[in-house]
């Protein structure tokens, strides 16, 4: 039985958009539906391994109250992984959207109650940004309140900043069970092969799951720039129904390999040491392939995130 | 920001909504203020989407309305410095050379292909060329430009000043303004002010009724170059603070009315006063001066200031419907500025009374050549009083835009900063006033310098330096270019020996 992650919220919160900019799809179709038709997508990335997308609407009329929570509540509910609620920060009816929210939570709590949950308050470009802080940190307060007993983390975010990519990318940090140990084993294979920086990335949609830098970069943004241009170039792949696999990247300053690594997983390797032959760094990459994938296996079929 | 958009652009189709950068999130175009040194100065309304929307005739009036200004003034007497004939050859030639090297301007921007230069303007093209010494260079020659107006503009408008101030109050007091000046005498006074003192026009006219003591004391409050001077500081220095002045750019209207004004003005009085012209080709006369003169360098000086829209003439084209018709606007436009110098030149030199009075009598600014009493003359001062008041604040802000946001980084870095700043333009202005108020010198010291990098030196050698990367670059070219750019260090030296 396939996990799934919920991505749910008002109709016209931003869910997605959001999903196309993160899963690089194409929009279906105009987010801005005019019947009263409820809809749900199944999209079936595969994200983080064996986990489904599956995007809920959720409100905006009574029938969805009805019609989903009461008959169809045990079938969306159970199985789910993480619950992604969006909230659109300009709503203007606080009081039903958290209604909704709670009864969300309510059939978590039923149906799986060990799944993770995780807020986030959208459109926050928005807001005026003296204001943005405080907004959020008022939002925060009341949706842990709301959630209890169960764990929210809240995010704010926008797609016309870093902040949707930020969050999505803690999201990811916290479903890898064994992410810390991830980490050392990376900063041991960047020492070992003297490269600059290292990162993992989630290969549906190149959040960076990790990464080791030896030394500052002046880029804070780099990671949803890279992101965003491979997501880019993955789409026109698309277009000649080839897919993309790898790449290096060269010029007098650097040389950086993108390349597969684990069956979930990318691997960007940066070496500003250009005399270094490439094929040593392939082979370097395709011996520590092995060692990672080893280490996914070595987890317990409970923590099935990065597991076939 | 940039990758974003390139990337939401991808996903969605063009007829879809959801992913196109509202415009809070893309960054406002920056104010763009368009200038011309003795011109006019306004904020542009610049297009994002790269493609203007003003027809060719609006293109080709807003370049006309920038280049007029205050320059008209003195080309009366710079056609009397070169002598009739040289001079109008002389603002043909220096309209069709400054013609070609905006051509150049124009062409520079399209000839780097390898960057975006979509929202460049010619200093960015210098610096792309010159690194951060054509940065510099060029910053350093646009505030020579811009300190030099606003220093002519302070002479100036301290002139029309005392001369709005004589006039209202020998209107009040109905004093019949007899002047030792030498004068015609109808109905049409024309004043030769420098005709006693030899050179400098004489500041503080005599008036024989000196036991008036009202009239006495109001000679010494009321000095054209003791105390007007000063009485503008208290106007114009909290003008010069604001941070943002596009509350004047509002009155841009001013300019294009005075110069058809001023038009109006030329031609009514010559011909009230008729022509009187003789041909002497080399001898001066007792009242005429030689048909080709060694002075008219000091007409190229001030027809390099006349004729210069170089440092914005990329941004004005760039709001141009058909693109294509790019370079004949801008010939048209310069045509067009040419032969209202030209008209505004030959009129009032031709017109000049000169039996009574010698043509060498035409002054810097030839609305001093009316007396103060001259109720056209007196409207032509008001309408210019205005028109500089209200551009005096945005080319302050501009030179202060430009020196602070270099230096400092920061356009506003603190009040102490802009006061300091504001001061010594100011001072400047003043002390021009009180001891050298000839704009004519002003404005040839500082048009040649300003134009020897922007009209002169950088188009060409732009010019020469990407032939010579696209190895196009052929023995004419460079022997014409090269040419050019001798021709205007010539200019520039040659001010100081004249």
């Amino acid at each position: 039985m396939k996990k799934k992650v919920l991505l749910m919220g008002k109709s016209g919160s931003g869910k997605t958009s959001m999903r196309s900019i993160i899963f690089a799809n194409y929009i279906a179709r105009d987010t801005r539906r005019l019947g009263a038709t409820i809809d749900v997508e199944h999209s079936h990335v595969r994200f983080l391994g064996n986990l489904v997308l599956n995007l809920w609407d959720c409100g905006g009329q009574d029938t969805f109250m009805e019609n989903y929570f009461t008959s169809q509540r045990d079938n969306i509910f159970r199985n789910v992984e993480v619950l992604i609620y969006v909230f659109d920060v300009e709503s203007r009816e606080l009081e039903k959207d958290m209604h909704y929210y709670q009864s969300c939570l309510e059939a978590i709590l039923q149906n799986s109650p060990d799944a993770k949950i995780f807020c986030l308050v959208h459109k926050m470009d928005l807001v005026q940004e003296d204001q943005r802080d405080l907004i959020f940190k008022e939002r925060e307060e009341d949706l842990r309140r709301l959630s209890r007993p169960l764990e929210c983390a809240c995010f704010r975010t926008s797609i016309w900043d870093e902040t949707l990519y930020k969050a999505w990318s803690s999201i990811v940090y916290q479903l890898i069970p064994n992410v810390q140990q991830l980490e050392m084993n990376l900063r041991n294979f960047a020492q070992i092969i003297e490269a600059d920086e290292v990162l993992l990335f989630e290969r549906a949609t190149f959040l960076v799951i990790s990464h080791y830098q030896c030394r500052e970069q002046r880029d804070v943004h780099r990671f949803e720039k890279i992101s965003n241009i491979i997501k880019q170039f993955k789409l026109s792949c698309s277009k000649l129904a080839a897919s993309f696999q790898s790449m290096e990247v060269r010029n007098s300053n650097f040389a950086a390999f993108i390349d597969i690594f684990t069956s979930n997983t990318y691997v960007m390797v940066v070496m500003s040491d250009p005399s270094i032959p490439s094929a040593a760094t392939l082979i370097n990459i395709r011996n520590a392939r092995k060692h990672f994938e080893k280490l996914e296996r070595v987890d317990g079929p409970k923590h099935s995130l990065l597991m076939r | 920001m940039n990758k974003r958009i390139h990337y939401y652009n991808r996903l969605s189709t063009p007829a879809d909504k959801a992913l196109i950068a509202p415009d809070h999130v893309v960054p406002a175009p920056g104010e763009c203020y368009v200038y011309s040194p003795l011109g006019s100065a306004y904020k542009l309304q610049s297009y994002t989407e790269g493609n203007g929307k003003n027809t060719s005739l609006v293109t080709i009036f807003m370049i006309w309305n920038t280049m007029m200004g205050t320059s008209i003034l003195s080309i009366p007497w710079g056609m009397k410095q070169a002598g009739f004939t040289t001079g109008m050859c002389v603002i043909i030639l220096m309209g069709l050379l400054t013609l070609y090297c905006c051509y150049r301007v124009v062409k520079s921007r399209t000839m780097i292909s390898s960057l975006d230069t979509a929202t460049w303007e010619y200093p960015d093209v210098c610096r792309h060329y010159f690194g951060s010494f054509g940065q510099w260079s060029s910053l350093l020659f646009s505030l020579v430009s811009l300190i030099g107006a606003m220093i002519v503009y302070w002479v100036l408008m301290s002139n029309f000043l005392f001369n709005t101030g004589k006039f209202i109050f020998n209107f009040i007091h109905h004093i019949n303004d007899t002047d030792t000046v030498l004068s015609t005498n109808n109905s049409n006074p024309v004043i030769c002010p420098s005709a006693g003192s030899g050179g400098h026009p004489d500041n503080s006219s005599m008036i024989f009724n000196a036991n008036e003591t009202g009239i006495q004391q109001f000679e010494t409050w009321w000095d054209k170059s003791k105390t007007v001077p000063f009485y503008l500081v208290g106007l114009l220095l909290p003008l010069l603070n604001f941070k943002s002045p596009s509350f004047f750019s509002k009155f841009n209207i001013l300019g294009t009315v005075s110069v058809l004004y001023l038009i109006f003005l030329v031609t009514f009085k010559a011909v009230h006063l008729g022509f009187h012209l003789e041909f002497h080709w080399f001898i001066p006369t007792e009242f005429f001066v030689p048909e080709i003169r060694f002075q008219f360098p000091q007409l190229t000086g001030v027809l390099t200031l006349a004729f210069f829209i170089h440092n914005c003439i990329i941004t004005l084209l760039k709001n141009n419907k058909n693109q294509e018709n790019n370079v004949r606007d801008l010939c048209i436009a310069y045509i067009l500025v040419t032969l209202t110098y030209l008209y505004i030149g030959v009129l009032v030199f031709a017109s000049f009374p000169s039996p009574p009075l010698s043509k060498d009598c035409i002054e810097q600014n030839f609305l001093d050549n009316f007396p103060s009493s001259d109720t056209l003359s007196f409207i032509a001062r008001i309408f210019l009083l205005f028109q500089m008041m209200t551009v005096y604040p945005l080319l302050g802000y501009l030179a202060r835009v430009q020196l602070l946001g270099h230096i400092f980084g920061d356009i506003y870095p603190s009040i102490f900063h802009v006061l300091i700043l504001n001061l010594i333009i100011v001072g400047a202005g003043v002390i021009m006033a009180c001891f050298y108020p000839n704009i004519g010198g002003i404005i040839r010291y500082s048009g040649a310098a300003c134009g020897l990098a922007f009209v002169f030196i950088y188009p060409s050698l732009i010019y020469i330096i990407s032939l010579h990367q696209e190895d196009r670059l052929t023995w004419p070219k460079l022997i014409f270019h090269v040419f050019i750019i001798i021709l205007g260090l010539a200019n520039l030296i040659v001010q100081f020996f004249m």
